[in-house]
């Protein structure tokens, strides 16, 4: 198709919008908040999983000792903890530091350990994992193989409640997913009904331009235009209010609940990119659907 | 030109054709006509291809419209001019615009739109009315625009369904006298009317419908 019918198709829709602009306002504000929501879900779950990530990464570990461990076997322990990726000994326990740990945590009530000075503390290695970003970290596989080992009592780990967390994540992910597809479909039904509301008030024009032996294509595309105008309009408004709302909570800053203090993320370039692309192909599908039954009808 | 084997169109349990027969020649200018429900529109509306006979077979210009594709069904329509009784101009656009309207569906380019357009419009009298709009119009204006938008693309075939009904007689004639200088280029012209003054003197082939039948063919 030429220049000069594209042309002849964007000054249509465009004058189509126009002349018709309560209702495209209307339906485009309608988008814009449905897009929002959706990009404002898409904000919260990628922060979300950031936070769970950056806690994740601080996990640790205390491999406890039997008292009968030797010296070989203490070894053997510690080497297979260098062994693993990511791990790195923070420090090794003594009973007698594990004793006075056990006492700086119990602060003022330290005076219930008084006349147990003979008090059997396991002697344990302190594992910290660094860099997890890439490295996938099975905290439940490490303990169980190290709990094999000669020597080894019992091994603990911080991170137990972050997995109960990441099942919460998980959950939210998959009602993420369904509010985004009834999101969808509701923008959906908009543009359709928008787009069929145009092709009504227009029907007449439609009918003689079929008369002058316009083509199918001649009528539809400026209506498929429209859609995608709407679309891509109400999703570019929709990213511009995140920016907004996101500039607005400039400290970028907060801290949740006394948890580790963590940045506001906005989405990635290709996050946006991927609204705007959704909400203009929203727009052509719900033109496509509207012209398609008018047409069938 | 245009030929009608056995055409026969029903709606519902009501015949508003009955086996009809028909043939009319490249410059012709053919008169139907008949009493109110005769069939006069359905034939039209079958040879422009509106409506799809129950049975039998349309030829346009050898093409058989019963065996066509919607785009080349539309690509034929562009050869077609149509002229109905109610105009069917659009009202939010000026005169121009209406009928610049059938060239803009070819793809046409703009300057020689806009030439043809004053042309055709200069053709049926109304240079001057570009700017105005339908309804600033009368109904004899009204319908030369209809007729101007129907000739612009210089159609090998006329249709005209009532293109009188609506006029008074002194305006009918002069539409009359626009109707045969069309036909006098060329173009074969298929009118529907049940007004019977419009058939006096004429000196061509009047089609006689009554119920869905050709009951009678003469020359007026």
């Amino acid at each position: 198709m030429t220049i000069r019918l594209w042309t002849y198709f964007l000054k249509s829709a465009i004058s189509n919008i126009l002349n018709n602009r309560l209702i495209h306002l209307i339906s485009m504000g309608t988008i814009t908040i449905s897009m929002l929501l959706l990009g404002a879900f898409m904000l919260l779950s990628m922060n979300l999983n950031n936070w769970v990530r950056q806690w994740g990464e601080s996990l640790s570990m205390s491999v406890y000792l039997k008292d009968s461990i030797d010296a070989k076997a203490k070894k053997e322990v510690e080497s297979a903890i260098r062994k693993i990726k990511g791990a790195e000994i923070k420090g090794y326990i003594t009973k007698g530091q594990a004793l006075m740990n056990l006492k700086a945590g119990l602060g003022e009530q330290a005076g219930l350990l008084e006349g147990l000075d003979d008090i059997a503390l396991p002697e344990s290695f302190e594992i910290i994992f660094k860099d997890r970003n890439g490295n996938s970290v099975d905290p439940k596989l490490i303990k169980s193989s190290l709990e094999k080992m000669n020597g080894v009592d019992e091994v603990q780990y911080s991170q137990q409640w972050i997995e109960r967390v990441e099942g919460v994540m998980e959950m939210f992910r998959v009602v993420g997913f369904a509010i985004g597809g009834l999101l969808c479909m509701a923008v959906l039904l908009i543009t359709v009904n928008t787009i069929k509301l145009a092709i009504y008030s227009r029907r007449d024009e439609i009918e003689i331009y079929k008369l002058m032996g316009a083509t199918d294509w001649f009528v539809k595309i400026p209506f498929l235009i429209e859609g995608a105008t709407q679309g891509l309009l109400s999703g570019m408004t929709a990213i511009l209010i995140l920016v907004l709302v996101y500039s607005l909570i400039s400290l970028k800053t907060i801290d949740l609940f006394g948890l580790p203090i963590i940045n506001i993320a906005f989405l990635s370039i290709h996050s946006c990119i991927f609204l705007l692309f959704l909400s203009l192909a929203l727009g052509i599908v719900g033109g496509f659907i509207s012209i398609g039954r008018f047409f069938r009808s | 030109m245009i030929q009608l084997f056995k055409i026969c169109k029903s709606y519902g349990t009501n015949k508003a054709l009955d086996d009809i027969n028909l043939r009319m020649r490249k410059g012709e200018f053919v008169f139907i006509t008949g009493p109110s429900g005769a069939g006069k529109t359905t034939i039209l509306r079958i040879i422009f291809g509106t409506t799809r006979p129950t049975s039998g077979q349309v030829l346009i210009d050898g093409i058989n419209l019963s065996r066509i594709n919607r785009l080349n069904l539309d690509l034929l329509r562009r050869k077609i001019g149509f002229v109905f009784q109610d105009f069917k101009l659009l009202n939010n656009r000026t005169i121009f615009q209406n009928v610049a309207l059938a060239l803009e569906v070819t793809g046409e380019r703009s300057a020689v739109i806009r030439k043809k357009t004053h042309q055709a419009l200069k053709a049926v009298g109304l240079s001057g009315k570009e700017k105005a709009f339908p309804l600033e119009l009368s109904g004899g204006e009204q319908q030369r625009v209809a007729i101007a938008r129907a000739i612009i693309n210089e159609p090998m075939l006329l249709i005209a369904d009532e293109p009188t009904g609506n006029l008074d007689p002194d305006i009918t004639k002069e539409i009359m006298v626009l109707f045969r200088s069309v036909n006098m280029r060329g173009t074969t012209l298929v009118i529907a009317t049940h007004n019977r003054e419009l058939l006096k003197d004429t000196g061509q082939r009047i089609i006689v419908l009554d119920k869905g039948r050709v009951i009678e063919e003469r020359t007026g």
